[in-house]
């Protein structure tokens, strides 16, 4: 790629100032993130219009909105892409204070559905756990950058961790189980990258996971989950509890290797559940097929190839965590969704990015891409100095 | 200058996060391949089973025809009615409908009740969740189905039906059969060749939505149905009506309790030309029961449980087709295999000489023949005639065991007959033990083992062919949509049992047994009528209940046609000659006058020939007497003209030759004359009796012999007796021959 450049003074990350080179953004990355939005936006039509037709009397009520969004992740991605990604860093505190202070107010919105996940504004409804993960990753990466040796300093760990959990606790009171278990995964994989010792965090992993998983299914509705997870198809559940991964698999599965063609889902007609949403990645195996399938995984792995290539040239050790962390947890939110639709593991709702509607997720995301953007500018070169 | 970066340590790990997530998309890939080609097929079978509402679409029945193309069963289309609950909800929740207003509006057109059918409008499954499809009306007629149509409601449905419908009602009840709800054969024909009838559905295949609502996109699939094949009976629509007709009324005058078959048989093919029960039942209803004293009974029932099974049982009797289901002791009739074997055997001729002196001694039985008194010295023929149970035990008992044994076998008795219709008996007979020479004995005259009526004039066929058992059919063939012939069914020969010398000789015995003896009430003048008599007592003996039969066959020089009427536990007289031998009679002459079998006259037939009156009138006289001379009537003139201007009998009457026809030659009144009445009264004092009064005899049943006997006596009249008619009128008199004790057994 012809990157345009522009030599200027930079302060690396010892404080030495250094000649940078200015490099343009990583196009692959920014081509792949536009690919999956497009097709994101195609999908979100074909799947939800038949349900909203239904139960909305709208069929596009899903897809006019989240255009909108579409458009000002757009806007959202640019904007991030130009903001040096270092300042982030400087405004840690308030950035964090804002997060603690969003996950308060959320709390006094009334529930929906059983939670209190969504601060109601006039043109959109935001989901604070959403700007919640970008803040997590964005401590862990200050934090583990500017830990060094102290990687193995179980107590400066423990302090900062606390701040961690503070989220977490928020997050459990809303609650929105999902949301704590993609930041415990992204830390997870964050804190390994950082430098913690290997062998520390299997043991800490060893004791942990039991206990989450024995609290995580003690819940009766999530041990329904469980039941309907063995078997779907069961008669005596297949109605209630089995339908919505039962009716996945249906759909996965008439799908074949092409797909029954875009648009012709039959699925879609309200067998699957919320097909905007969660189980959106169904559909798309229903029309497009394995192949498709497959397309939409490769371009998914791309973009996370892409990343870690930005991660791993970017200039610091913060914007190496930073773009570690996001695309982690992009990673993870596209394993955790596909992994639940297709009953490799029980379900619980995670959205997919670029693909379910979502205002608050689509905008968050782009933007943490924008981020992912402005760290390829400053890619890390040798250059010679005329 | 070096520019510090993030150690290389840090790299490294971070470039194992992409490895991670490239194994983990591995597995996902691996998986939804999995799922795509391992559980794919059960997934895609699942899907589709949810996805698709799948409408059979029932084949149009074929028809059932007559040998000669009159349609007996045939198929209407019709139309179900059935209405989706779920998709009535969304247009009420919408406002659009109003319950009530539809279920008044269906309710009125298809006449059911409205709060029934808004109970099934609005039906809900367990779950609470609106059904997707609920029948409402079946088999509707196209012009009311239309009616609902024209009113255009979303959620109501229409599915190609079609109706059974049989146009002649009971006729042949027991052979068509009939069809249940889908349109099933449960009976008869309908239910043997149901395959062939039904043919294959056809099915419509839509896609519904999880509401149970058609999908936007109509990929709709239509697979045609196949017509069922049309079935040709053996059976002959004019003569199932003479069997119907004369066996019901044979049924209604013998009051069997049990009721009444009748079997007509083409003797050298074993094609059903006719097979009728009595009581019979409406095929278009048939689970209607009609028989008077049976309702009366249920009325008389308290409990539930009682009436219903009191109705099924009623039902069964009342569907069962005796002709084929129920064996019997056949009784003299099987004196007919008893000579045939015996002649075959040559142990007898005709002419061989017995002594019936009122019983026959069996080791210690003493077995007695019908006429106590003895019939005397008699040969073989007058045995036959006089249907002599010494005679026939004797010759049973120069067959020997073995023969006999052979020879019941070879009739066909142990075995079914691999007949058409549903339910078949088989013989009953006695083990090798239990037969021994009283077995033998009563068996000889037909009592011990028991067949059905099917078996029983399929082996009187045999004998008459010329000794070819033929197996029974009811089907000549199958024919498609287009009237081609798909399969026909060939006369099949299952043995020969005796020969052609055989056959002849016992056609000849039989023949005699009519015309002279016992048959007497079954002669036809002209047609040559063979066959036997017979009267069992049902078990246990004295418990007064018979089993009244006649089997014969014409003409008997060349037999054609053959048929039985059995009558199960008749009231009053109950000897197959008396009740049984009439119906046969009026079955075979009807039957071979319709096949427009030749007559042949006897010499002594010949003076008492019917002749049909020639149309006189507007003749000059002695034209007239020409003409009347020539067909052997005699006449009276009445008046002095030149011309004939009325005649009595008129034109076309039938009258015996040498009748007297009264010509007038002027226009003056009619000489009236009293009708005497000539009940009880022999042939010949009928005749003088009517002849001294002016008025012409036309016979019918036993006096058409010409035998002037005291056993055969004038049975009724008409006109009646003390009515006014003219001179020269023609009174029928029906004649019967009352000796038949006689023939018992």
């Amino acid at each position: 790629m012809a990157a345009r450049t522009q030599v200027r003074k930079v302060k690396n990350m010892s404080g030495q100032r250094a000649v940078r080179k200015r490099v343009g953004i990583d196009r692959g990355f920014l081509a792949t993130v536009i690919m999956l939005v497009v097709i994101g936006l195609i999908m979100l039509f074909s799947a939800s219009y038949p349900d909203a037709s239904y139960r909305e009397g709208d069929g596009l009520k899903y897809i006019k909105s989240q255009a909108i969004f579409a458009a000002l992740g757009f806007i959202g991605m640019f904007v991030m892409s130009k903001i040096d990604y270092r300042l982030y860093k400087k405004l840690l505190k308030p950035i964090m204070l804002v997060i603690f202070a969003l996950l308060g107010i959320v709390l006094l919105m009334p529930a929906q559905q059983g939670a209190r996940r969504w601060i109601p504004l006039p043109f959109l409804t935001v989901q604070p756990s959403e700007f919640a993960k970008l803040a997590v990753i964005m401590y862990c990466a200050a934090v583990f950058a500017d830990a060094k040796e102290k990687m193995k300093d179980l107590r400066y760990l423990f302090k900062h961790g606390l701040v961690v959990a503070a989220v977490l606790g928020l997050l459990l009171l809303e609650p929105h189980f999902s949301v704590c278990l993609i930041i415990c995964s992204v830390v997870a994989v964050m804190l390994l990258v950082g430098g913690f010792p290997p062998r520390l965090f299997w043991g800490v992993v060893i004791v942990a996971v039991p206990i989450v998983v024995a609290v995580a299914f003690g819940a009766d509705y999530r041990a329904d989950r469980l039941t309907a997870y063995w078997n779907p198809f069961d008669p005596a559940i297949y109605k209630t509890t089995g339908w919505q991964i039962a009716q996945s698999l249906y759909a996965i599965g008439s799908g074949g290797l092409f797909g029954l063609g875009f648009g012709n889902s039959r699925q879609k007609y309200m067998y699957v559940s919320e097909p905007h949403n969660d189980t959106i990645f169904a559909i798309v195996c229903e029309e497009l097929g394995m192949v498709g399938a497959f397309v939409i995984i490769a371009l998914f792995c791309f973009l996370i190839w892409r990343g870690i290539k930005i991660a791993m040239d970017a200039p610091d050790s913060f914007g190496a965590l930073l773009v570690t962390g996001i695309m982690t947890l992009v990673g993870v939110q596209v394993f955790l969704n596909i992994a639940v639709v297709t009953k490799l593991i029980p379900a619980t709702g995670i959205p997919l990015p670029f693909f379910s509607a979502g205002g608050t997720a689509l905008i968050t995301l782009m933007a943490e891409m924008g981020i992912v953007l402005n760290v390829s500018t400053h890619k890390r070169q040798s250059v010679s100095i005329r | 200058m070096a520019i510090t970066t993030p150690k290389s340590s840090l790299r490294k790990r971070i470039s194992y996060v992409y490895v991670m997530f490239l194994l983990l998309f591995c597995i996902l890939g691996l998986w939804i391949a999995k799922i795509n080609i391992i559980d794919g097929e059960k997934l895609r079978t699942g899907a589709i089973e949810q996805q698709t509402r799948d409408y059979q679409v029932s084949s149009p029945r074929g028809t059932i025809y007559d040998r000669n193309g009159k349609a007996l069963a045939i198929s209407s289309s019709a139309e179900t009615i059935s209405v989706s609950p779920a998709q009535i909800a969304e247009k009420v929740k919408k406002n659009k409908y109003n319950v009530d207003d539809i279920a008044t509006k269906l309710a009125e057109i298809l006449e059911l009740d409205v709060e029934e059918l808004k109970k099934k409008l609005t039906k809900k499954n367990s779950d609470g969740i609106y059904l997707a499809d609920v029948e409402i009306a079946s088999k509707v007629e196209p012009e009311i189905a239309d009616e609902v149509r024209a009113l255009n409601l979303t959620g109501v449905y229409f599915k190609e039906d079609t109706k059974r419908y049989y146009p002649l009602g009971t006729f042949a009840s027991h052979v068509i059969g009939y069809v249940g709800k889908d349109n099933q054969g449960l009976g008869g024909i309908e239910m043997v060749y149901d395959s062939e009838l039904s043919g294959v559905p056809g099915r419509v295949v839509t896609l519904k939505n999880a509401q149970g609502t058609d999908m936007p996109f109509q990929e709709e699939r239509h697979i045609d149905s196949e017509k069922g094949l049309n079935v040709v009976l053996t059976l002959d629509e004019t003569i199932q009506h003479f069997a119907e007709k004369h066996l019901e009324d044979a049924y209604r005058e013998s009051q069997a309790r049990q009721g009444a078959a009748c079997i007509v048989m083409d003797v050298k093919t074993g094609e059903i030309l006719a097979m009728a029960t009595q009581p019979n039942y409406d095929l278009n209803n048939p689970n209607q029961i009609t028989d008077k004293s049976v309702l009366e009974y249920l009325e008389t029932l308290e409990t539930d449980d009682e009436y219903n099974k009191a109705v099924a049982a009623a039902r069964n009797k009342m569907w069962r087709n005796k002709a084929v289901v129920d064996s019997y002791e056949p009784g003299s009739c099987f004196k007919i295999m008893t000579m045939s074997m015996a002649f075959e055997e040559g142990v007898v001729t005709p002419e061989d000489h017995f002594f019936c002196p009122g019983y026959k001694l069996v080791e210690d039985r003493k077995i007695k023949c019908a006429e106590t008194s003895g019939h005397g010295a008699q040969t073989f023929r007058d045995g036959v005639k006089n249907s002599c149970n010494p005679v026939f035990i004797e010759v049973g008992q120069r067959v020997g065991i073995d023969a006999f044994k052979k020879y019941f076998k070879a009739f066909g008795f142990r075995d079914k007959t691999g007949f058409d219709l549903p339910g078949e008996a088989s013989g009953v007979f006695y083990t090798d033990e239990q037969f021994n020479v009283v077995e033998l004995a009563t068996a000889s005259f037909g009592q011990g083992p028991k067949i059905t009526p099917l078996q029983l004039i399929t082996a009187v066929s045999a004998v008459a062919n010329g000794g070819n058992l033929m197996k029974p059919h009811l089907v000549k063939q199958f024919t498609n949509e287009q009237g081609t012939v798909i399969k026909k069914v060939q006369p099949t020969v299952v043995r020969q049992i005796v020969s052609k010398e055989t056959s002849e000789i016992v056609c000849e015995l039989l023949e005699n047994a009519v015309t002279n003896g016992s048959g007497q009430n079954a002669y036809i003048k002209g047609y040559r009528v063979a066959g036997k008599t017979g009267t069992s007592e049902k078990l246990p003996r004295g418990s007064g209940k018979y089993t009244a039969s006649f089997v014969g066959f014409a003409p008997a020089n060349d037999p054609k046609v053959a048929c039985l009427v059995v009558i199960d536990e008749p009231v009053g007289g109950y000897y197959g000659g008396q009740i049984a031998a009439p119906a046969v009679g009026r079955i075979l002459e009807d039957t071979l006058k319709y096949l427009g079998v030749e007559p042949q006259y006897t010499e002594k037939e010949k003076t008492t020939i019917d002749v049909d009156v020639p149309d006189v009138t507007e003749l000059e006289l002695a034209v007239a007497k020409k003409r009347l001379n020539d067909l052997g009537l005699k006449y009276t003139i009445i008046g002095g003209g030149e011309k004939v201007v009325r005649q009595i009998p008129l034109e076309n009457a039938t009258v015996n030759s040498g009748s007297v026809v009264v010509l007038y030659t002027e226009n003056v009144e009619n000489q009236m004359v009293t009708v005497p009445d000539v009940k009880g009264k022999t042939l010949t004092r009928v005749k003088s009796t009517l002849t001294s009064a002016g008025l012409n005899l036309s016979i019918v049943g036993a006096g058409a012999t010409g035998s002037t006997s005291e056993s055969t006596i004038a049975e009724s009249q008409t006109p009646q007796a003390g009515e006014q008619v003219p001179q020269g009128t023609v009174i029928k008199v029906e004649f019967r021959f009352q000796d038949v004790e006689g023939s018992a057994n």
